[in-house]
């Protein structure tokens, strides 16, 4: 199981993005902090981030699963579950 | 003409021009306003993904490779296609997604989904799955249209039977 990518490292992956592509300070963020009302995301920013975290891990994020993120962990579990399955 | 064929005909017309506008109108709110539906839609056969050889994707929207390589060719310029010469296959081109292009379709698709879910909305269970099945059986009826017109030698004799089926039609009225 040492080869699976660990939610701690998929979590620092994510605010790495964040912060780097997205420009975002990430010194506020928590796992249960979110996206929408948090970061103020529209549309447009969140499809961004989705895409960058799609391309850093080569997965696949359904709208539907899109649909089911609120937080920061909702993502990291969506993350973890497609790429660790 | 009565006056529920009125009525079907303006409300077909209708909807028609009314999701045209609609997607025109959401495409320069969702800062993609230097793109054209007509572009938007290729976006769309090329999808978010896997690239795609020109003949695919031409074949997907109905038009010649020769029609589509000029629309690459601006999609290129404006930043939200790649172009690549297959590595095992150098005669064949490969279309990708930029993340822009990306960004934009991924948008344009979320469009859609809330057109429809709007759409459905009001609905319970059974209205829907019937309001599904009416519109399915409406996109059947064009398809079958499409598909004669699309047959140009063909295309004096298609608007013959047409007009025979609707004079048929008349006289079983």
């Amino acid at each position: 199981m040492t080869d699976k990518v660990k939610r701690e490292q998929i979590y620092e992956n994510l605010l790495e993005i964040l912060s780097e592509d997205l420009s975002v300070s990430t010194s506020d963020i928590t796992p249960d902090f979110k996206l929408r009302d948090g970061l103020q995301f529209d549309s447009l920013e969140l499809y961004s981030f989705v895409i960058d975290v799609e391309e850093r891990y080569d997965i696949k994020i359904s709208d539907e699963l899109i649909d089911k993120v609120d937080t920061m962990n909702d993502l990291v579990n969506i993350v973890d579950e497609l790429i660790n399955k | 003409m009565n006056d529920r064929e009125q009525q079907m005909a303006q409300g077909l017309v209708s909807i028609f021009e009314k999701v045209l506008v609609a997607e025109e109108k959401s495409l320069q709110k969702a800062y993609f306003s230097k793109l054209s539906l007509a572009e938007m839609h290729t976006l769309d056969a090329i999808g978010p993904y896997d690239a795609r050889t020109m003949t695919e994707t031409a074949q997907i929207l109905g038009i010649t490779v020769g029609t589509l390589t000029v629309a690459i060719d601006r999609l290129v310029k404006k930043g939200f296609v790649d172009r690549k010469r297959d590595e095992a296959d150098k005669r064949v081109v490969r279309i990708s997604l930029t993340r822009e292009g990306k960004i934009a379709a991924r948008m344009h698709g979320k469009f859609h989904k809330v057109l429809a879910r709007h759409i459905l909305e009001p609905y319970d269970d059974n209205e829907q799955e019937l309001l599904l099945k009416l519109v399915n059986d409406v996109d059947g009826y064009l398809s079958t249209q499409v598909a004669r017109y699309d047959r140009e030698d063909q295309l004096r004799k298609t608007a013959k039977e047409v007009a025979n089926d609707t004079r048929r039609r008349k006289t079983d009225d």
